[in-house]
């Protein structure tokens, strides 16, 4: 689904250059869930940007179904992203003057319209559980629910990947764990996501488990169930156990 | 519940997240409306006052038979007032010489009147009312003088009258038996015009005829008989010359020719001097406040930054976000130009009613009739949004050019 081959981003800064992202390679294949993890700033930021195409990268390619992003037009990328791809950030992100509904919706002016657009809204927010909150404005809503909301939005044009940037980041323990429980229904269903984050303790949701270092993946734990899981279970895994 | 989303309620949401900023953009782009359409509302009015003005001097000259400088006499050959209609005589002269005076060169309106009779009617005025015929098509020196214009053209049966006859808009006046409906006027002339009823040629005809009318020592009055012809000459020509080439189409002693000696030019150069100012005003207010505009433009796409960075990672396309920005601008400018030529006309319409324009002004002030009025709305709204739409290019560009990472994260770093 996703082929990355040599990829690589770095930064002028004066008089040097940063390499963030240095020679990845990665593959994800239709249906995976991958955590990518590291330290703030070791680059799964901007590899996550990349495989998106919000990042041109400085050498390498990224494949989406076969198509080298890295080489398409900005309106084929934006076309391809308005389609394949759904994103989630670590702050929701939502318009705050749109109602639920109409935040979930708002991909579609992006995408070919279709007419069951309203309907499938509707169920995205009764699957991420905030049904009853679709009339309601982002600023009543919790941390946890802007998040589904955020997810649902994401998941609107009916993407092949989904991609979350530490998406719970914010949250407190127990709204992540119902985060990562969507996140792990909805890879259950079907859905592939690459998401990065910097908690190891979500390593074990991941059907493969990345570490970065430095703009490198220097590591690959072997894949984790994460069936019946509970979050606080595995609280005691450390980087230092996946490296 | 809405299901359905659409580019028009993301733009307005857009609008509505920042109330007071909009608000305030909004009205930098009334005050400029406001401003153009002011500008254009006083020189119109100003225009339109002293073009009555000059409407309103009649005839440059007026034809007539010869005997008619009899009555001229004492008070000397040369009118000094208004030509707004002839004097009542009996002295008249058949049409067919309208031709040979409209071909005059210089001459550019005729149009013929017909002194019927002067009766005495109490219930229509205090004073002797005179009644002519004319011809409303092609009048100049009476209906400039109408309070309202006229709602359609005169018909038969329908009459002008005087500022002092009796009687309302749309009701009968009597006049030897026969009913006429007032379809209009006159404002007050100081003129024998105030206590004179008008009618169409046809119906002054009509009403020679009836027994009683015409003395019966005056000359019976045929169709096709007019007393005068009331004559206009081409703006700016030298009415010397064309009166003597009036006088010279007609054998001696069969017309006399007689002309007013006064013009409007001195007050016609001065409100000629006042577009050019209103005008100067208008474009340093455009031109101070355009850069404004293009800095709240671009502080405004400055602030959505990450909201832009949002909609391009789900797919909006370069084109979309230029479009974006550019509609928003020209919405608010709509809005604006909108809410400044409203509020522009309500003051104009509220210091005209009490009077304090024409004091302010120390002219009289002629409200614009409402398809200029609607123009002159139309210019200033086309101005604002142009300015609104060029003043967003940039920010427009620079939107649809930022990198949608960068836009996300930018308020991060």
């Amino acid at each position: 689904m996703i082929n990355v081959d040599g990829l690589t981003k770095t930064f002028r800064m004066d008089n040097y250059e940063i390499s963030a992202v240095d020679d990845v390679q990665l593959n994800v294949q239709p249906g995976e869930f991958i955590l990518i993890f590291g330290r703030s700033g070791c680059g799964k930021s901007t590899l996550l940007g990349m495989l998106a195409g919000l990042i041109r990268p400085t050498k390498g390619v990224v494949r989406v179904h076969g198509v080298d992003i890295a080489h398409l037009s900005d309106d084929d990328v934006s076309g391809l992203r308005a389609k394949e791809i759904g994103f989630v950030f670590q702050f929701s992100g939502l318009l705050s003057t749109l109602t639920v509904l109409e935040n979930v919706l708002l991909p579609t002016l992006f995408c070919t319209y279709s007419p069951s657009s309203g309907l499938r809204a509707l169920e995205l927010l009764e699957k991420v559980g905030v049904l009853d909150r679709a009339d309601a404005y982002p600023h009543t809503l919790s941390s946890g629910e802007m998040k589904r909301v955020a997810i649902a939005r994401a998941l609107i044009n009916g993407p092949a990947l989904l991609i979350a940037d530490e998406p719970t980041g914010d949250l407190d323990v127990d709204t992540e764990f119902e985060i990562m429980e969507l996140f792990r229904q909805l890879n259950h269903e079907g859905t592939t996501i690459v998401m990065v984050t910097h908690n190891p303790d979500l390593v074990p949701y991941g059907t493969q488990s990345y570490y970065m270092e430095r703009g490198k993946i220097v590591g690959k734990p072997k894949t984790s169930s994460c069936e019946n899981l509970d979050l606080k279970s595995v609280s005691h895994l450390t980087t230092r156990d996946l490296t | 519940m809405k299901k359905k989303m659409s580019f028009q309620s993301f733009i307005i949401a857009g609008i509505r997240n920042k109330p007071g900023r909009n608000l305030a953009t909004a009205f930098c782009f009334a005050f400029i409306a406001a401003n153009i359409f002011s500008g254009q509302y006083l020189i119109a009015g100003a225009v339109g006052s002293v073009n009555q003005g000059v409407s309103r001097m009649g005839a440059d000259f007026i034809v007539a038979p010869i005997e008619y400088t009899v009555l001229l006499r004492g008070s000397g050959p040369e009118n000094t007032f208004a030509i707004v209609k002839t004097l009542p005589t009996v002295w008249r002269m058949n049409n067919n010489r309208m031709d040979t005076i409209g071909n005059v060169q210089g001459v550019i309106g005729i149009s013929p009147q017909l002194y019927v009779a002067t009766i005495n009617a109490s219930e229509l005025s205090s004073l002797p009312v005179d009644i002519f015929g004319f011809d409303p098509e092609t009048d100049f020196t009476i209906q400039p003088w109408l309070r309202q214009p006229l709602k359609n053209p005169l018909s038969q049966g329908e009459v002008i009258v005087g500022h002092q006859i009796t009687g309302d808009i749309l009701s009968k006046v009597q006049v030897s038996n026969r009913s006429y409906t007032i379809a209009g006027r006159l404002d007050p002339t100081q003129s024998a015009a105030d206590t004179t009823i008008f009618m169409g040629l046809d119906d002054a005809y009509s009403l020679a005829q009836t027994e009683g009318v015409v003395p019966l020592s005056a000359p019976r009055i045929s169709r096709g008989d007019i007393n005068a012809v009331l004559v206009r000459i081409q703006p700016g020509e030298d009415p010397d010359p064309i009166g003597a080439r009036i006088r010279r189409s007609f054998p001696p002693s069969q017309v006399t020719v007689i002309g007013r000696h006064f013009t409007l030019d001195p007050i016609s150069q001065d409100i000629q001097g006042l577009p050019g100012l209103l005008k100067i005003i208008s474009l340093v207010i455009v031109v101070a406040t355009f850069p404004l505009i293009a800095l709240i433009a671009a502080m405004v796409t400055h602030e959505r930054q990450r909201e832009i960075g949002l909609i391009r990672s789900m797919g909006a396309k370069r084109n979309v976000i230029f479009s974006l920005v550019i509609v928003e601008s020209l919405f608010l400018a709509a809005i604006g130009g909108i809410a400044g030529v409203a509020a522009s006309l309500i003051a104009f319409l509220l210091l005209n009613t009490t009077g304090i324009l024409n004091s302010a002004l120390q002219v009289s002030f002629r409200q614009p009739a409402v398809a200029d009025t609607g123009y002159m709305a139309g210019i200033a709204l086309f101005v604002v949004i142009a300015i609104g739409g060029i003043a967003s290019l940039v920010p427009a560009y620079t939107s649809s050019r930022m990198n949608p990472y960068d836009a996300i994260r930018g308020e991060d770093r």
